[in-house]
């Protein structure tokens, strides 16, 4: 028994000591950096698109998932090193680029994704009209490679607000819109759960056909009267 | 003398001392020489098969290829999870991952392409006969792991021969690049075409002959038929530049062409004939799917024995209150979503009567199981609601009183914080089978399973356990092939043949419709198929499942609702008192909706297979 308490002490001693060496210490340094457009930050769905990191040279070769927050910004803690920044097709509202952006990480850095939207949502305009909401904007198309598959608003509780994250959402489909030079309208009423609060935030998201993700406009508060 | 006997000794001991057989290993010589041994390899392989859901809980996609679980039958909008409360995540999955559904088993493709040369090579033994049937066989297992492969991942690198490594250090001989999405669906075409006639295995449902081949066939020309019109429907086309993904608009007309044909060959047959053997046809439905003799739909199944090899499939999800064990049940709880797709009998859709025309009051009924009258008998065979019977026991499904408050002229919701509790009149409070908001293993929508859940006695006993097969292929299935096929090629009163047939097994009588459009097509086959794994393939090939499950809340199709029976307690009104009501929510337990997006039409490949072979290529949003 003595022998066996003793052996196993031993071992726990080499276990515990053991690890202490050889672990690596986290990755401290941190890339952070926003996705625009002519200086203009994208609103998109929170955790919903995703750039992907990739580094060469290391016998596991699988991607660094890199999540967008809803203003278009993003951020990742990593260990100094060259990589490649990969925007995911088909998945954020923009036009595939089949470049991979070379980034140096040294310490804090930044870099600035410059992409091209199918459409951008101009003079957004959402304001309280009784029991509903009312939107008035327009929509400029930048590439018209891809087809406008429709237009919502969505009304939420919390600044997160997008297609996963919403109280109520009223959609147009792109055969309403006959042009789409022209302003365009929504209307959605407002939920109960929504007017007890006092307060709730809307976002108008554009959809491209054949792109899993919307376009939105930053979140705006809203003070229900 | 000592001398003697040791060069006595040493002689004996010569001649084979080292060179003996191996009692344990089997050479290549023994096994291809024995029609046993063969088909003890093609058992294997049948057990291979992966299935999506299926009845077992395997996920062994990397070592053999196998995978079957059972618990995705949660996943999707006929059902959500109300077991263990660690599976929980089922309910709120924000979003179905890319990998999800994903299969990449060429450890199976490969054992069937070293059988098939091996038998040809070693097999001298065998009749010339049996090799034709045997590899006839395994080509159709290589067949049917090839449409798994398809319709999860695309085109696929198609392999046919055994692959071997030179050792010389360029592996590049070994990378293949994806076939087309086209080219994998015409290989499955012809591989059964050319060895339907070599089968054999007549009358057999655990092995294939040549009407499981062509059931194979109709399903797979089938979905690359509505791949090759609904892709090309959609506003931006999922395709991918070399054809991995997305088939030409212009052969959906030959694909379903070839999947009718297929049908039509094993319903004209005469082999298999839709299950009627019992006059109730709620519990004859039921049978169509358990019974295992007698019945002549079945096609092609993954049969299951007592005592030899069993599944928990029962245990897992019987009904709480007849539970036979002291844990499991209610894991997979079916969705009023599903419960309200069965139409009435007289046509209508199937939306329950809860509340009155004017939305003032509830609808009193009798009996909890009067709302129920009147439906599609395959409500009552897939699922089982408040007021049924199952194994000849009442289930006991109440999730509380309505007392009614004079104060307030209202109603109050009196749930009890346990099952089988008593109301202060002395009565039944929350029923012994729930539902119940927040215990775990008691169903969280109001419904149990009744599709492949053993009746027999002690079968949801971890002891006993269940041998209800899995039903690959059966005859309603093909029925509804030929009907949807046929009405893609405009011929329609054909079309209607073959889903009147399918309707009037479910209790709606002879020619019960005399027109038909898709969403019918489609709401039948969600009926009849319901946990069967269609539900999810079928809404891919339609290029419907990112509008159906979009992931927001306020979609009902992306929510799954329940239904909670309510005992009306309201002394001195006699026309409410001790009636049952309904009430329709969200089901408590459900978080979060289902959110399918572009990305999930086709699974991603996992990275490690892509840094092996640089000659495949990404599937689209990955």
């Amino acid at each position: 028994m003595q022998r066996f308490i003793l052996s196993s002490l031993i071992i726990a001693i080499i276990a515990i000591t053991g690890c202490k060496k050889d672990n690596y210490k986290p990755p401290t340094s941190i890339l952070q950096g926003q996705v625009s457009y002519q200086g203009q930050p994208i609103g998109l769905r929170s955790n919903g698109v995703q750039l992907e990191l990739w580094q060469h040279g290391f016998e596991v070769f699988s991607k660094i998932p890199v999540y967008i927050a809803q203003d278009g910004t993003f951020s990742a803690s990593l260990f100094d090193g060259d990589y490649k920044l990969v925007l995911l097709r088909g998945n954020g509202p923009w036009i595939n680029s089949a470049d991979s952006m070379d980034v140096k990480v040294n310490g804090n850095t930044t870099v600035d994704v410059t992409v091209t939207p199918y459409f951008l949502i101009k003079d957004a305009a959402i304001g309280q009209s009784g029991t509903n909401v009312n939107a008035s904007f327009t929509l400029q198309q930048v590439n018209t490679s891809l087809p406008l598959e429709a237009v919502r608003i969505y009304l939420g509780a919390t600044t997160v607000v997008d297609q996963v994250n919403s109280v109520a959402s009223v959609e147009k489909a792109a055969a309403d819109i006959p042009n789409i030079g022209q302003p365009i309208q929504l209307t959605v009423n407002i939920p109960s759960s929504l007017s007890s609060k006092g307060y709730l935030f809307a976002r108008i998201g554009v959809k491209t056909a054949g792109v899993a993700e919307l376009l939105y406009t930053m979140p705006q508060k809203i003070e229900l009267k | 003398m000592l001398l003697g006997i040791t060069l006595l000794l040493a002689g004996a001991c010569k001649k084979d001392w080292l060179e003996r057989q191996s009692r344990t290993i089997l050479l290549e010589e023994q096994a291809w020489n024995d029609p046993k041994q063969v088909v003890a390899l093609l058992a294997n392989f049948y057990d291979r098969l992966p299935v999506q859901t299926g009845l077992q809980d395997i996920n062994n996609t990397g070592a053999d290829g196998r995978i079957a679980q059972w618990r995705d039958m949660a996943n999707f909008d006929d059902a959500m999870w109300s077991g263990q409360s660690n599976e929980d995540g089922r309910n709120n999955i924000a979003a179905y991952g890319f990998d999800n559904w994903r299969l990449w088993n060429y450890s199976l493709i490969r054992d069937i392409n070293l059988a098939l040369e091996n038998m040809m090579l070693y097999g001298t033994k065998l009749s010339d006969a049996q090799k034709t049937q045997f590899s006839a066989e395994l080509r159709f297992l290589r067949a049917y792991d090839y449409f798994e492969l398809v319709k999860r991942m695309g085109g696929v690198p198609l392999i046919t021969k055994q692959l071997i490594y030179d050792y010389s250090g360029n592996a590049s001989a070994l990378q293949f690049p994806r076939a087309k999405e086209s080219e994998v669906y015409d290989f499955i075409a012809s591989e059964m075409d050319a060895i339907k006639n070599e089968l054999g295995n007549d009358g057999s449902v655990s092995r294939a002959n040549r009407y499981t081949a062509m059931a194979l066939k109709s399903r797979a020309m089938l979905y690359a038929g509505s791949l090759a019109k609904y892709n090309n429907l959609m506003a931006a086309p999922i395709t991918t530049p070399g054809g991995e993904v997305g088939i030409p608009a212009g052969r959906a007309n030959e694909y379903y062409t070839k999947s009718l044909e297929a049908s039509k060959e094993i319903i004209n047959s005469g082999v298999y004939t839709l299950y009627r053997a019992n006059p109730d046809p709620g519990e004859n439905f039921y049978e169509a799917i358990t019974a295992k003799s007698g019945n002549r739909e079945v096609i092609f199944v993954k049969d299951f024995l007592t005592p030899q090899k069993r599944h928990w499939f029962s245990y897992d999800n019987i009904v709480r209150g007849i539970r036979e064990d002291n844990l499991g049940s209610s894991s997979i709880s079916p969705s009023l979503n599903l419960v309200e797709s069965y139409e009435y009998l007289d046509g209508t859709p199937g939306a329950l009567k809860i509340r009155t025309a004017d939305n003032s009051d509830f609808i009193y009924y009798d009996n909890p199981q009067d709302i129920f009258a009147n439906k599609d008998a395959r409500l009552y065979g897939t699922i089982v609601y408040p007021g049924a019977n199952f194994k000849g026991l009442p289930v006991g499904i109440q999730a509380g009183v309505m007392a009614w408050n004079t104060a307030t002229n209202s109603y109050t919701v009196v749930e009890g914080s346990d099952l089988n509790t008593t109301y202060t009149d002395g009565k039944l409070l929350t029923g012994s089978s729930g539902p119940h908001r927040s215990i775990q293993e008691v169903s969280n929508t109001g419904f149990y399973l009744r599709k492949y859940i053993d009746s027999r006695a002690r079968t949801s006993t971890r002891g006993v356990q269940s041998d209800v097969w899995w039903v690959w292929f059966r005859l309603g299935e093909i029925y509804l092939n030929a009907a949807e096929a046929a009405f893609e090629l405009g011929q329609t009163g054909e079309a209607l043949t073959y889903i009147n047939a399918i309707r009037d097994r479910a209790g709606f009588g002879p020619n019960s419709l005399t027109t038909l459009t898709t969403d019918r097509i489609r709401n039948e086959r969600r009926a009849e198929l319901a946990f069967e794994d269609h539900r999810l393939w079928d809404l891919k090939r339609w290029r419907i499942a990112d509008r159906v499950w979009n992931g927001n809340v306020s979609n009902p199709n992306a929510m799954i609702y329940a239904l909670y029976p309510y005992r009306v307690v309201r002394p001195g009104d006699a026309a409410r008192n001790g009636k049952y009501v309904f009430v329709k929510m969200i089901a408590p337990r459900f978080r979060s909706p289902r959110f399918f997006q572009l990305g999930n039409y086709y699974s991603s490949i996992d990275q490690q297979v892509l840094n092996n072979n640089p000659k495949l290529v990404k599937n689209p949003f990955h």
